[in-house]
């Protein structure tokens, strides 16, 4: 019985090691408002992703990523699409990166950034 | 949270693998007790076996399932790990998922408790069943799709419950054989789930090129997307258990003339045919974490002549770059914080080619333990048979080269390097590959004989072929991350051949009466497992990242 529960554990743990970590792939950024490494006039700026499926509109989120390297939240607004996240925010010229962790509806959690600028 | 956040989520494909798996094996054991062995026409004790087998799965799934919740809501709770705050624990409790998980871990726990008190209260057995394929569903693609979610949710429910009919019966039928005694019994039994068993796989099939069609949408995003390529290796892996599915058809035909023998073959078949059904089931679980390919855009997916390109033979360079000419190495939080959101940065000319390297020495190895593998079936070259020591030097090899910024070579330390889901997984694999290596040189050179003991090469083989099918590079470009799944996929593929191939040779009876009647499927076994190994090794040699 020993044997047999060893050689359980021992199947178990290789699924662990052969699993990979590509669970961050499942929801794909369809469209986005900044685009990737794209310019936009400050300081009022809207945050609007596209995604090609559900997703958590209370319990995914946003943050930004400052050109001094701070990490400052945003706020999600009510979603006017199932598959869309958006926000609000004003930002000074300088480089950021927008950061998202989207909560899909089947349960899959993703994360993604936008790299942008603000002339 | 930015120490655990990629081992977190490993861990979650992991866990959604082991659902599924124990899912199809709970569902599957309900209809048999439903249509195989009903109580009417089957042994007291069959169904009492098939009872106390599936009620333990139950048990699992219902486990896995509640460690999936904790997971899910820890990762939830502890924010993204980049400093923006988590969930309250009142959120995460309230989601959507969270109550599918949830319904399924009570329905899968009620479902062990029902089966504890024996085959009684089927109605009750039946709701937890479908309670369970219900919630799984929801978790599924189906339930966060734009369009077309109704016939989705119905193709996926199909197709679980399919795969749980056809493999987890199985299992299940296998169990109510081994607890029989009446011979005819025991026939009408294989042939009840015979006819179920090609129902199921019609269901299984239609509902798969229904879904293929709706998540795939086009020939080249069925080659050239990792969503495609998994499809493809499931149509392969399908193909090879109904290969099998075709024989035990008949061999039941036989059951009636000279039940005992053949039902052992039967058994053996069955092994195998069940082994195939669960790999395709880890391969289904990594389909859960991968973008749909209708979703990839155009100009992400490979076409077939870059594919053919790629895939050409070149002969290896066998040269690697000097450790001191890598890019230099970013601190480890930093690295983590970047990698989680991007994917990591995206390979320069001297990663390539350490990683080629890397691949292409792996892969003279593992040639070179088929090729004595081979040797070793021939008269007189004993020797030879000592092919799995190679393996010690290819985990030496992953110790010392898979990861080159952290320890040994690099600046990152032993055991903060673990928070790297890629490093743990190396790492593991060494480990693996050591004990596997170890095992199966001792039982090639007749140290060890113990019937189980035998079997940890092969499984070992199938499953981590099997699990192949999932793993990433995390390169951060998703062209060149499905360059490396096209080489890594029939690795896995042929992993998986390999390993269930040694298992029927191993498994095979070897006090059969009549040897002159040995299976050519078992003949043939014994010879292509060694041939997948230097398959293997021929692929690693081709590797590119460039």
């Amino acid at each position: 019985m020993i044997k047999r529960n060893l050689l359980g554990a021992f199947l178990v743990v290789t699924c662990l090691v052969s699993v990979s970590q590509l669970a961050f792939a499942h929801a794909v950024l369809v469209s986005s408002t900044p685009k990737i490494h794209g310019i936009l006039h400050g300081p009022t700026i809207d945050v609007d992703l596209q995604f090609n499926s559900r997703v958590d509109g209370t319990r995914s989120s946003l943050s930004l990523v400052t050109p001094g390297g701070a990490v400052q939240p945003l706020t999600l607004e009510k979603q006017t699409a199932p598959n869309e996240l958006g926000a609000h925010t004003k930002l000074n010229p300088g480089k950021y990166t927008l950061r998202w962790t989207a909560l899909a509806t089947d349960g899959h959690i993703t994360r993604g950034e936008v790299p942008f600028t603000v002339d | 949270m930015i120490w655990l956040i990629q081992d977190f989520d490993l861990l979650s494909v992991l866990l959604r693998a082991l659902a599924l798996s124990f899912e199809a094996v709970a569902v599957g054991g309900v209809l048999v007790l439903l249509v195989v062995a009903p109580a009417r026409l089957a042994e007291a004790a069959a169904r009492n076996g098939v009872c106390r087998f599936v009620a333990r799965f139950s048990l699992a799934l219902a486990i896995v399932q509640l460690l999936t919740a904790a997971e899910s809501a820890l990762t939830l709770m502890g924010g993204d790990g980049s400093g923006t705050p988590g969930l309250g624990l009142r959120e995460v409790l309230s989601a959507s998922f969270f109550r599918a998980d949830f319904i399924l871990a009570v329905a899968a726990l009620a479902l062990y408790f029902l089966l504890r008190r024996g085959p009684g209260q089927l109605w009750a057995v039946c709701l937890t069943g479908v309670a369970i394929v219900a919630s799984s569903t929801a978790l599924s693609h189906a339930a966060s799709r734009m369009d077309g979610r109704p016939l989705l949710l119905l193709l996926t429910a199909s197709h679980h419950l399919g795969a749980a009919a056809w493999i987890g019966g199985m299992a299940s039928l296998l169990v109510a054989i081994r607890a029989s005694k009446d011979a005819r019994k025991i026939h009408a039994m294989a042939q009840r789930f015979s006819t179920m068993a090609m129902v199921s796989v019609a269901v299984l099939v239609a509902a798969g090129i229904g879904m293929a069609k709706l998540y795939v949408g086009s020939w080249s995003g069925m080659y050239g997307t990792s969503y495609g390529v998994v499809i493809l290796a499931k149509t392969y892996l399908l193909l090879l258990a109904l290969t099998l599915g075709a024989s035990n058809f008949w061999l039941v035909r036989e059951t009636r003339s000279e039940a005992v023998p053949v039902l052992r073959r039967l058994r053996r078949f069955s092994e195998i045919e069940i082994g195939l059904g669960f790999t395709a089931l880890l391969a289904a679980a990594s389909l859960t974490s991968q973008p749909p390919a209708i979703d990839v855009g155009q100009q992400d997916i490979l076409s077939a002549h870059e594919i053919a390109q790629r895939m050409s033979w070149k002969w290896p360079r066998l040269q690697t770059p000097r450790h001191a000419d890598l890019p230099p190495t970013a601190p480890l939080k930093e690295h983590l914080e970047d990698s989680s959101f991007s994917g990591g940065a995206p390979n320069d000319a001297m990663n390539q080619r350490w990683s080629e390297y890397n691949h292409q020495w792996s892969g003279l190895i593992v040639l070179a333990a088929g090729l004595l593998a081979l040797v070793s079936r021939f008269k007189g070259q004993g020797w030879a048979r000592n092919w799995p020591l190679l393996f010690l030097g290819l985990a030496i090899f992953i110790v010392l080269r898979a990861d080159p910024d952290a320890w040994p070579l690099g600046p990152r330390p032993f055991w903060g390097s673990f928070a790297e889901a890629e490093v743990l997984e190396h790492r593991l694999f060494a480990a693996l590959i050591t004990c596997f290596a170890i095992f199966e040189w001792a039982v090639e050179t007749g140290r060890l004989k113990d019937g189980k003991a035998v079997l940890v090469f092969p499984a070992l083989c199938a499953v981590g072929g099997a699990l192949l099918l999932t793993h990433s590079h995390g390169t951060g470009d998703l062209r060149d991350e499905l360059y490396a799944e096209l080489s890594h996929t029939p690795i896995a593929l042929l992993g998986a051949t390999a390993g269930w191939g040694r298992w029927l040779e191993l498994r095979w009876p070897q006090s059969d009466a009549h040897p002159e009647r040995r299976s050519t499927i078992v003949r043939m076994a014994s010879w292509i497992w060694p041939v997948c190994l230097m398959l293997v090794g021929l692929i690693l040699l081709d590797y590119r990242e460039s």
